[in-house]
């Protein structure tokens, strides 16, 4: 049972970790978005929209940890599949990428979302290089979400 | 197609007519007025007559602007907010609006509003005030004699209060029965001493008043902050605390009737506030425009920019107003930089948001809408990829269309960009076997042969193969933008320029993609060596050109080996276009993660089914709109940062014609 411990181990690291950067992020764009909005409430639309950005990390951990559960046969009441601790430790490594990258990227760039959010307070025009800068930062959560996908759908198990 | 051609006007005309020429360069909102002041770079004086007119806009503007700002936060607006944006507004003209503004004695509206707020004001204070005392009454409640022992006191007796940590109230005791034993009383409110350990409490010292400075610096070195009781106090605190709260809750009636009447003032009156915000906003911008004029005694000379499909419609309206002005067109010279205005046909004009949020082409640049718009319009299918979203948001947007009929341009086009690509997401949806992640395969297997016999890439079970066609895609678009930055620089003239830094990177990743592909077997052999033979053609002149500039052949071998090392940052770009197969890829986990959520809810006893279909519906709302975010961002950062990066770089000034203001209501000519 090691094998599945450490694959739901992955899981687990993959949705907290990512969730944790998100929430971050988040809170970070957030408090930036709700200072803007003191002074113009109208600006909540597109204050909305750049505080989602660093949100996608945790619902790619999210993705993943349920890629996870569906590969071991946790979801659908079909039954655990057998893991060898060599094949759990296998798709432990493939949830780190999405994990690590999540948490930190999700972070990042809820700190460039709210430096944008700044902008916009200024000038409000300038909505499109305001949300292109923070996803300048997720490129690397989609390249480690990627990874993570490459590396489970290589590893075999059952 | 393109950016429009401008012709620089120059319209004399006759002071007399001053105000419909200037109606009319403003209704036809096609004129752009050229600031006299830049052109010469001295300062412009305005003609008087209109100063004369901007002035009296101002006051009439600055008394709206006071009645909007007070009135707003009382107003109940009838339109939502969502109908508004959508252009459900009032409609009206200008001559509509002038009346109203005739008819509307915005002075006496202003006085009764400001009447009504500096009524409001003044009780907002006495009850502030009320309320402050109330709580100091609060404290002093223990008290049993009249409070006019702390304002007036007796001959000889008067008395303090304040607040003190319990902690310190022993010592304080202590001390003042040591010295003073006779002459004070010390009162406190009552506490306990466990429970109440740290907190303050009120205390009141009461004292003769030969010793009262001695007694206040006692006071002060024991940690009692003194409370001020008011002047106004003399009855016993609980005398005290009913005359107040009477009077607290008199004033809070007042407020509310203040408050009620200054709703009523705002239901009955916004409407033609905001109606007149508009009227006022657009003449403002009217005169403030033609102020740029040149002047004589009799005539006024207004330069502008306008499009040159809209020169001969203006021509016969002001021709129509008076025989008396003269309207010359000229082409801009080669020095000037007149503003850009983009002009695509009907499919490609929602695309041109795309390029306007990144920055306007120069007049004389490459509007590259056109070019982006084929390739957004796929990269957001296949980021987004998934034929029941797709359903879902162009069902919404034809409803939307069908139920506002009055949008405005820049909204409309919004929309339809994203009908645009509810198509391409449709499309790939379909082929990608997509429909609300796997919603066939889970709950109705009957159409899974269809589905399957539709599909042509399978991310879920080949995501190398999706991943193939990402990268490939990425090429194409990269080289596509080469060649565009090829183009522009043989149309200017640099034709080594363009072979040097455009054309050479286009032979020798071409190149290099056909000798991969030649080698992995999936083209004939001969392409290799027609790969290869590209390559070292595209590498060779990398090399040289990069160190045409520099001096020694040292110098010149470094640069070169420099500017074929950047070819990784080529690798960088086109791994970027992965992000096509991975947010795809995550739209359509996240759906069949909803679908299995659903499934699993289903299972619980008798409301499972119900539990399944709200978690199904809500789950795919939110998938729906979170991936519209990411489906909308990383297409555009390809083109921003991966194409725009190889051969635009916008600067342009965009053309922000003379209109009318519409920010509360539908103005029309």
């Amino acid at each position: 049972m090691l094998g599945l411990s450490l694959a739901l181990f992955g899981a687990a690291l993959a949705a907290a970790l990512a969730g944790i950067g998100s929430a971050i992020g988040i809170g970070v764009a957030g408090g930036a978005a709700a200072g803007v909005m003191t002074e113009d409430p109208n600006k909540f639309g597109s204050c909305l929209i750049l505080q989602a950005l660093p949100g996608t990390q945790g619902i790619y951990g999210l993705l993943i940890a349920f890629f996870v559960l569906n590969k071991l046969g946790l979801l659908g009441g079909a039954g655990a599949v057998d893991l060898t601790w060599n094949q759990g430790l296998q798709i432990l490594a493939s949830c780190l990428p999405i994990a690590v990258v999540g948490w930190y990227s999700a972070i990042w760039q809820g700190k460039t979302s709210a430096a944008s959010i700044q902008m916009i307070s200024k000038k409000p025009e300038a909505m499109g290089k305001a949300i292109i800068l923070p996803a300048m930062v997720e490129t690397y959560a989609v390249l480690a979400l990627l990874t993570s996908i490459l590396m489970l759908m290589g590893v075999q198990v059952g | 197609m393109g950016v429009a051609k401008l012709k620089k006007a120059e319209l004399y005309y006759h002071k007399s007519v001053h105000d419909p020429i200037a109606a009319a360069l403003q209704e036809s909102g096609a004129c752009q007025i050229i600031s006299t002041l830049e052109a010469e770079g001295e300062f412009h004086k305005t003609p008087a007559e209109v100063d004369a007119l901007i002035s009296c806009t101002e006051d009439k503007l600055a008394d709206v602007r006071y009645l909007n700002r007070t009135l707003t936060p009382h107003y109940v607006d009838p339109i939502p907010a969502l109908d508004r944006m959508l252009g459900e507004r009032p409609d009206v003209t200008m001559t509509e609006l002038a009346e109203l503004a005739s008819n509307t004695d915005l002075k006496a509206l202003c006085e009764k509003t400001r009447a009504v707020e500096h009524e409001a004001g003044n009780v907002r204070l006495k009850l502030s005030e009320a309320r402050l005392n109330s709580s100091i009454l609060a404290s002093l409640s223990f008290l049993d004699y009249p409070l006019s022992i702390f304002t007036e006191g007796t001959q000889t007796l008067t008395a303090l209060a304040g607040n003190i940590k319990t902690d310190n109230i022993p010592a304080l005791r202590a001390t003042l029965s040591e010295k003073f034993s006779q002459d004070t009383e010390l009162l406190t409110a009552p506490y306990d001493e466990k429970k109440d350990k740290g907190q303050e409490v009120c205390a009141v010292i009461m004292y003769v008043r030969s010793i009262e400075s001695e007694i206040r610096e006692l006071a002060a070195k024991n940690g009692l902050s003194l409370i001020e009781v008011p002047a106004s106090f003399a009855l016993t605190p609980a005398e005290e605390k009913e005359k107040i709260t009477a009077s607290i809750s008199e004033l809070e009636a007042e407020d509310l009737k203040l408050t009620e009447k200054l709703k009523a003032l705002a239901q009955e009156n916004m409407l033609t506030v905001q109606k007149l915000s508009d009227y006022y906003n657009s003449l403002a911008a009217r005169y403030n425009g033609t102020a740029k004029s040149d002047e004589t005694d009799c005539t006024m000379l207004t330069k502008f920019w306008i499009p040159v499909a809209k020169c001969e419609e203006l021509t016969a309206k002001l021709e129509a107003i008076s025989p008396e002005v003269e309207l010359i067109f000229s082409d801009p010279a080669p020095d000037e930089e007149p503003p850009s205005l983009l002009t695509n046909g009907d499919l490609v004009r929602p695309f041109n948001i795309l390029t306007e949020l990144y920055s306007s082409p120069t007049y004389r640049g490459i509007d590259p809408t056109p070019l982006l718009a084929p390739f957004f319009w796929l990269f957001f299918g296949m980021c987004l990829g998934d034929a029941g979203y797709a359903l879902v948001v162009f069902g919404t947007i034809l409803y939307v269309f069908k139920k506002y009929k009055k949008m405005s341009l820049g909204v409309k086009d919004f929309i339809k960009l994203f009908l645009f690509c509810s198509v391409s997401t449709f499309i790939y949806g379909v082929i990608s076997g997509s429909f609300f992640g796997n919603f066939i395969d889970s709950f109705v297997p009957v159409l899974v042969p269809l589905k399957n016999s539709l599909m042509l890439v399978d991310p879920m079970t080949n995501p190398m193969q999706v991943l193939g066609i990402s990268l490939l895609i990425g090429v194409v678009h990269l080289m596509f933008g080469l060649l565009i930055a090829a183009y522009d620089k043989i149309r200017s003239g640099f034709i080594f320029d363009a072979i040097g830094s455009n054309l050479s990177w286009f032979f020798f990743i071409v190149g290099l993609c056909l000798m991969g592909v030649g080698m992995a077997g999936m083209l004939p052999a001969h392409f290799t060596q027609i790969g290869q033979a590209m390559a070292i053609i595209g590498a060779v002149i990398i090399f040289f050109y990069a160190g045409k500039e520099k001096k020694g052949i040292i110098n010149k071998i470094i640069s070169g080996f420099l500017a074929l090392y950047g070819s990784t940052s080529y690798l960088g770009d086109i791994l970027s276009y992965s992000r096509l197969l991975a947010l795809g890829f995550g739209s359509a986990v996240i759906g069949m993660v909803i679908n299995l959520l659903g499934g699993l809810a289903a299972n619980i006893p008798y409301i499972g089914w119900l539990v399944a279909i709200v978690v199904v519906i809500g789950g795919h709302i939110f998938s729906i709109l979170i991936n519209i975010l990411g489906s909308f961002v990383h297409p555009l950062r390809l083109q921003y940062v991966e194409s725009f990066g190889k051969f635009y770089s916008g600067g342009g000034e965009p053309f922000t014609p003379l209109t009318l203001s519409h920010e509360f209501v539908n103005v029309k000519a």
